[in-house]
């Protein structure tokens, strides 16, 4: 047995591991989203998924970027600085027995998690009938903030595609973050 | 007024808004970085555009093949404004279109529908 047959670790390389559709860790601009997302796009078409569960994928993977770029506490850009920002977080698509994950990541600090526990607890516990009155309401409401950060309309509309509860969860990261974590089911 | 355009991008509609023909349309996608600074400007400007007719036609098309969460609250924001002119006397059109199998743009197509009743709705499934 030479040294080439011995089986290495598996990277998290797709194309490699057959669940892996997709996985991105590093800085995430609105640029990054943009070329990325393009990869996920070309990377879904080349699968078995319908049209519809293609869209579902992509949708919770642009909420979920867009909420790293928001909201990472690993920021290179100034924390008050509103557009081209630049934040660290990962986000993973895989495949598994007919469904699909999309999982995040991205550290905050503790206060902002105190503010996105009770806007995600809720949705675990929620039917889907109740997911979409939450999202029309939400919708409609005029809460004055018209940039919509901290609305929850973002997680709505994750939820809303999700087949089963999200999943989510704080662990304790370096610098005394915590490492906030989101899967959805599609 | 005059016409207002904007060409697509990658995650922006083109926005074709010509007011003197009471023509307004977006197509693309959309998931900015901002929906505040993109959507700010076009919402400004429309309006003031309704806000200068009475008892006109005016046709929107919605060809749409994304948008994400904020944008969605944006676009409820300019139909809230389209259903006011409508209240107030204008004839207000709306040719909406969604990929055939795209559900979830058809239902926010159909809520709208059922929340301004005074804006005249059509559906387009597109193949």
């Amino acid at each position: 047995m030479t040294e080439h047959d011995t089986p290495i670790a598996p990277p998290c390389f797709p194309g490699l591991a057959e669940d892996l559709i997709f996985f991105y860790a590093g800085y995430f601009s609105q640029n990054i989203i943009n070329a990325i997302g393009d990869a996920v796009r070309l990377r879904m078409e080349q699968s078995e998924a319908s049209s519809s569960v293609r869209r579902k994928i992509f949708s919770t993977f642009i909420e979920m970027a867009q909420n790293i770029v928001h909201y990472s506490s690993d920021a290179l850009t100034p924390p008050d600085q509103a557009t081209l920002e630049m934040r660290a977080g990962s986000v993973m698509v895989t495949h598994d027995d007919g469904r699909f994950y999309i999982l995040c990541a991205n550290p905050v600090d503790a206060e902002f998690a105190e503010q996105l526990k009770p806007l995600l607890g809720p949705l675990r516990v929620m039917t889907t009938e109740q997911i979409k009155n939450a999202y029309r309401q939400t919708l409609r409401s005029s809460d004055g903030s018209d940039n919509s950060k901290g609305s929850g309309l973002g997680f709505l509309t994750i939820a809303k595609d999700s087949s089963a509860p999200l999943e989510y969860g704080f662990t304790p990261a370096a610098h005394g973050m915590l490492m906030f974590t989101l899967k959805a089911t599609i | 007024m005059e016409k207002f355009y904007l060409a697509a991008t990658n995650n922006t509609p083109e926005v074709d808004f010509d007011f003197p023909q009471r023509r307004l349309s977006l197509k693309g996608e959309s998931y900015p970085e901002s929906v505040a600074a993109f959507y700010g400007d076009i919402l400004t400007k429309t309006n003031a555009f309704l806000d200068t007719l009475d008892q006109e036609k005016i046709d929107v098309s919605i060809q749409l093949l994304y948008f994400n969460s904020s944008s969605t609250k944006m676009l409820f924001s300019f139909f809230e404004m389209l259903y006011q002119a409508a209240e107030a006397g204008n004839a207000v059109r709306l040719d909406w279109y969604h990929d055939v199998d795209d559900e979830t743009i058809l239902e926010f197509g159909l809520e709208l529908a059922e929340d301004f009743p005074a804006i005249e709705f059509h559906a387009h499934a597109v193949e």
